[in-house]
């Protein structure tokens, strides 16, 4: 009982935590496991919270990581500014010796991807 | 087209699943299911529901993290019934606050929740009433104007989907594509038209460009500029036509057209990715008024790219 209520306390501060109807409908949970760093980008990635994408790659640009693994199943679409994130972060990361791979990829972002040819830069799978 | 209540039942417990489905099931409603948050978060963005019922404790996304997702997504548009095994006050506050439509108590009492399902339909079908109501028309125009120094005061492709979701009938895939249409025709309509900023000045820190774009909204001859945002949903021709004019000083537009048209995108450090998204997600792009006014027009029925 008291795990579950641990397990409660801890989903409600999340919740709590990232709730805020004025913030765009974009989430981005970033992980670090040696030196794969992993991203999963949640909802719409557009020019109103493209920084917050900005300064996750800022923490993985400090960080160890070789290899930024992206997890975009649920990002339902992205938008130019966004894309130039990726891209700026793209040839800062390679020069210094990083990969990028999209792991999984949504229809619409596949799809993006294919048409912006960055399927040409990385790896891009699709589901 | 069947007129029962779509109704998307969302539980880690299968037992819990397959009754309720059985419970509405006979109750008259069409039931779709989920096992976990983010599976329910995928369906509601591919299919359309009247209502969803969701458990609070699944193991990933929870229910209250589910209900603030698609309170951010949806606003109040799509009624979520929280279920649960204990009625803790905090829990309780919490879920109302982030707009539970309803809290039900585990073991589910079947006359309580077929009662509260009952009353939020009947009150969907009252808000349905004025999507109808468009749905009659042959036309229906929207037209904003709004001044540089309130510009980032709103997100205007928020106040979009909320007008595309209440008032038209859109599949979620083709309202996804025109968002972004919105944001690359309004975003460059301010940073670029408006405020004039480079490619430079665009790639500084969000604060870095937040203190710069305060700072020109001082000139009075920025400060007075007007974007003009409009759209108009045709429903002869099934079809939504978005069009944003700035007052700046426009752009050669004619040669980035040629080049998306070749299909050349990808420059690392350049731009004109904006462009290439806006042709490829429409069905028509044109530019106007020396690059000043942008205008799309874009199925309502299929995402299907028709450009040429």
């Amino acid at each position: 009982m008291q795990n579950k209520l641990d397990k409660l306390n801890k989903n409600y501060k999340n919740a709590h935590y990232r709730i805020n109807p004025k913030e765009n409908t974009m989430t981005i949970d970033l992980t670090f496991n040696d030196n794969i760093a992993s991203m999963k980008i949640d909802g719409i990635l557009n020019s109103e919270n493209a920084h917050i994408l900005q300064e996750k790659l800022g923490e993985v640009m400090q960080s160890n990581a070789t290899l930024l693994e992206l997890d975009l199943l649920d990002c339902r679409n992205i938008s130019s500014t966004g894309i130039g994130k990726i891209l700026l972060f793209y040839k800062d990361f390679i020069s210094k010796g990083g990969e990028i791979e999209v792991v999984r990829s949504s229809n619409s972002v596949y799809e993006l991807f294919s048409m912006l040819k960055l399927n040409q830069l990385f790896t891009v799978n699709l589901g | 087209m069947s007129n029962k209540a779509k109704i998307l039942v969302v539980d880690d417990s299968i037992a819990i699943v397959n009754s309720l489905r059985s419970i509405l099931g006979i109750s008259g409603y069409d039931v779709d299911t989920a096992y976990s948050g983010s599976d329910a978060l995928r369906k509601i963005h591919m299919k359309e529901y009247d209502l969803v019922i969701c458990d609070i404790e699944m193991p990933g996304l929870s229910g209250l993290e589910f209900l603030g997702k698609v309170r951010e997504d949806f606003e109040r548009d799509l009624d979520v019934i929280l279920m649960t095994g204990y009625l803790e006050h905090d829990y309780f506050i919490e879920a109302i606050r982030l707009g539970a439509s309803d809290f039900i108590r585990k073991p589910i009492d079947t006359k309580q929740i077929v009662s509260s399902i009952r009353e939020l339909i009947f009150r969907k079908r009252n808000r349905d009433d004025k999507t109808e109501f468009f749905g009659h028309l042959n036309k229906a125009n929207f037209c904003f104007e709004m001044p540089a120094k309130n510009f980032s005061k709103v997100a205007l492709s928020k106040i979009f989907s909320s007008y595309m979701r209440q008032y038209f009938k859109v599949g979620s895939k083709v309202l996804n594509e025109l968002l972004i249409c919105v944001d690359e025709m309004v975003y460059n309509a301010f940073i670029h038209g408006t405020l004039n900023l480079s490619l430079d000045e665009r790639a500084l820190s969000h604060e870095a460009l937040q203190e710069l774009i305060e700072l020109r909204l001082q000139d009075p001859n920025i400060n007075q500029r007007k974007v003009k945002f409009a759209f108009v949903v045709d429903n002869l021709q099934q079809n939504i036509e978005i069009s944003v004019e700035d007052e700046g000083d426009g752009f050669e537009y004619q040669n980035w057209l040629k080049s998306v048209k070749k299909g050349q995108f990808l420059e690392i450090d350049g731009h004109g990715r904006g462009i290439a998204m806006l042709y490829h997600l429409s069905d028509k792009l044109s530019f106007g008024k020396q690059g000043k006014s942008v205008r799309i027009v874009k199925s309502l029925v299929s995402s299907e790219s028709s450009n040429a």
